[in-house]
């Protein structure tokens, strides 16, 4: 028998109780009425002090000192206690695999679907969210000045859009911007840096990259990027909750960060359907190779920390350098002589390809 | 009741408030939770958060019987899962939608949305209230936060727009209101309401306090900018180049953390009056209470929690929720009585927990 307190759970009057275990019941009388409480169903909150015996779903309370119910209760005691562990242990097993569910959700599911969905994206949808992109960039992207060398690399850019099968104009742009890289967005905009610009030595790198990125507009891989962002960003919400708003900054960033990261498969399907566009004009796709292979060799000297961010989003460049080079063919130079110059003069200011330390915004 | 009626003080008890057994078990639930939720990606964060809250209840005792706290992982996850449906979801698509249209048109969208959100901070405040009283109980008898979670989120966004309005004077103010809506609004079983009395709270002087806070902020932020404009102007004539404004940037972080400490030991003193004013507005029965914070002793628990926090990338956040109801439960005093004994049982509450889960009527039944 041991002293206990139960509470009935309608009002906040205690009663002093006597407890006695029969087998494993717990028997005692309070208010008049004798209960009978199995210990195997009972949830046993047991603090150091006192122990505190429920019902589930049951208001009522009994509450024992727990030097006296340990002495009491002893070995059926702990087995209870042990029995309602239990249930944690299957609880964060079914939360581990919801967990493995999430993953394969974000890294398989998602970009499964992306891409048919953009394919299945009507062009004048695209072309609405690129021009609101572009409005949005165009606030830390200046376009550089030389009207001559932009007036160039426009119509480098339709000639390719007409080759290329897409519904979009191919509007080519240089910009100041402090990182070396070029870029598509939705509906057919393609920017140029005007470091990555210095950092191309002949008139075919620069045509290599732009048909590149063409590649990448006609092939939907922009508006895939897109969809992808809006699906890790709903993953996101649901994994770290929507009041915290990573998911809805996950989709901003998508809009407002340039560099919408494609898979490695995308980047070699633009590489190779950049080189046929080269090809099905006429000109020369031997640019790419060289590019590549400068980039890799930039990547560890000086300037690592300016083309590392290049490097990132366009992985295995000595690979896919080789593999550029096992297909290019000769051919004739996008630029002439003369628009080659005003195109290296076009940004106002061009920024050193030396070995200057610049500072990179994270993506 | 009509025996207590007339003789309310005979039963009456003094309210005693302490914490028992603390603290010491919260170091290797921390660590554990912390490693479920890596396990997780982070979804066992509901249950870990029940877990931490049954045991700073149950280690709290008024007058010789520790508080129970009976919610569930389960419910919070739940509410979560309604509240991302409801809120999380539309919110998420609007955002996407206004990324298709012009600037313009997506501002006018998007405004409205960041209006709205400040209304559901007010709204989910008072859900996560209403869930934790009804998930608490002493005595076996639950607590239970009558009142509109609509009203709340309403004055929840009047107060924001007026202290931005007035540079922030107004808050002080807005918080005892607010402290209001939500203790005059709490009952402990169904016929036990707590009382807020503006006229203590009001003694208990915030504004000199705020005073000291707001004009010693305003004089720190503008020597901070006035140290960065000077150093932008010496730096201007010597190099234009990034390396300079990368250099700006990183100084200008140093100062704000060098700042941070100091804004809040400026606001130190504010926060433990604000503190003190609403506890003593609180009545329970004929009790009253006391809360004896001193602003040294806060600023120094605040401090430490967030470096505890920072330090630890967030692992030890239970350990430091524990201490910090340590701090406050150690320093809470009552006088008068009330009368504890003959409290009725109140309703259940709501089902699920904290997620927005009333939003929009949609209260479960």
């Amino acid at each position: 028998m041991a002293a206990a307190r139960f509470y009935d759970g309608l009002t906040s009057q205690p009663w002093p109780i006597d407890v006695v275990l029969a087998g494993d019941v717990l028997v005692f009388e309070a208010e008049g009425v004798t209960r009978r409480w199995p210990l195997g169903g009972l949830t046993i909150d047991a603090a150091g002090g006192v122990v505190r015996l429920s019902r589930s779903g049951d208001d009522e309370r009994l509450l024992i000192d727990g030097a006296v119910w340990r002495a009491f209760a002893g070995a059926q005691g702990r087995a209870a206690e042990k029995r309602s562990r239990f249930g944690e242990w299957k609880l964060v097993a079914g939360l581990a695999v919801a967990g493995v569910l999430l993953t394969l959700l974000v890294f398989v599911g998602v970009p499964a679907v992306s891409g048919p969905l953009a394919r299945m994206t009507p062009p004048a949808f695209e072309r609405r969210i690129g021009e609101n992109f572009e409005a949005q960039l165009s606030v830390g992207l200046k376009p550089c000045g030389g009207r001559e060398g932009q007036a160039a690399l426009a119509a480098f850019g339709r000639r390719l859009g007409r080759a290329a099968q897409t519904p979009f104009d191919i509007r080519v742009r240089a910009v100041e911007a402090p990182i070396t890289n070029a870029f598509a967005l939705p509906g057919g905009a393609v920017m140029v840096t005007d470091d990555l610009i210095g950092l191309t030595q002949t008139p075919d790198e620069l045509a290599a990259v732009i048909a590149h990125e063409t590649a990448h507009v006609e092939k939907r891989h922009v508006m895939q990027a897109v969809w992808r962002s809006l699906g890790l960003g709903l993953v996101l919400d649901a994994v770290v909750g929507g009041g915290s708003g990573a998911g809805q900054q996950a989709v901003l960033l998508a809009g407002s960060f340039t560099d919408l990261r494609f898979s490695r498969q995308a980047e070699a399907q633009a590489d190779s359907r950049g080189m046929e566009l080269l090809q099905a004009q006429g000109l020369s796709s031997k640019g790419m190779a060289p590019f590549f292979e400068r980039l890799a060799a930039k990547g560890e000297g000086a300037e690592a920390r300016a083309v590392k961010e290049l490097i990132s989003s366009h992985p295995d460049t000595i690979a896919r350098a080789r593999v550029s080079r096992l297909h290019a063919r000769p051919g004739a130079s996008a630029f002439s002589p003369r628009e080659w110059a005003a195109i290296k003069a076009a940004c106002a200011t061009p920024r050193s390809t030396g070995g200057s330390l610049r500072w990179i915004p994270a993506s | 009741m009509s025996v207590t009626e007339t003789t309310p003080l005979a039963r009456g008890e003094t309210l005693k408030l302490e914490q028992r057994e603390m603290t010491k078990g919260f170091l290797g639930l921390s660590l554990k939770n912390g490693l479920l939720n890596i396990i997780t990606l982070t979804l066992y964060r509901f249950w870990g958060k029940t877990e931490v809250r049954r045991r700073v209840w149950r280690a709290t005792y008024l007058n010789d019987e520790p508080f129970e706290y009976t919610g569930r992982g389960g419910e919070l996850f739940k509410g979560f899962l309604f509240a991302l449906l409801i809120v999380g979801l539309p919110f998420l698509l609007v955002v996407f939608a206004a990324q298709m249209m012009g600037p313009m048109l997506g501002a006018l969208i998007i405004l409205p949305l960041y209006i709205f959100m400040f209304f559901l901070v007010g709204f989910g405040m008072f859900t996560a209230f209403r869930y934790m009283a009804s998930r608490t109980t002493w005595r076996g008898i639950r607590f239970r936060l009558e009142g509109s979670a609509v009203d709340y989120g309403l004055r929840f966004i009047a107060c924001a727009v007026i202290s931005g309005l007035t540079l922030g004077w107004f808050w002080p103010t807005a918080r005892r209101k607010l402290a209001k809506r939500i203790w005059m609004n709490l009952r402990f079983g169904g016929d036990l309401p707590f009382r807020f009395d503006e006229a203590a709270c009001r003694k208990e002087k915030v504004y000199g306090a705020f005073t000291l806070a707001w004009v010693g902020s305003f004089v720190a932020y503008v020597l901070i900018a006035g140290v960065a404009v000077v150093m932008g102007l010496a730096t201007k004539d010597a190099a234009p180049s990034e390396e300079a404004s990368l250099g700006m940037i990183a100084i200008i972080y140093l100062l704000m953390l060098i700042l941070m400490p100091f804004l809040l030991l400026l606001y130190a003193p504010y926060q433990a009056a604000i503190l003190r004013s609403v506890a003593a507005g609180i009545v329970l029965g004929d009790a009253r209470f006391k809360l004896n914070v001193r602003w040294l002793e806060l600023f120094w628990l605040t401090l430490t929690n967030i470096l505890l926090i920072v330090v630890t990338l967030g692992f030890l956040t239970p350990y430091v929720e524990a201490r910090t109801a340590r701090f406050l439960v150690d320093r809470i005093s009552s006088e008068g009585q009330a009368d504890l004994v003959s409290v009725r049982q109140a309703e259940r509450g709501p089902r699920t927990g904290e997620g927005l889960a009333d939003a929009f009527g949609l209260a479960p039944i």
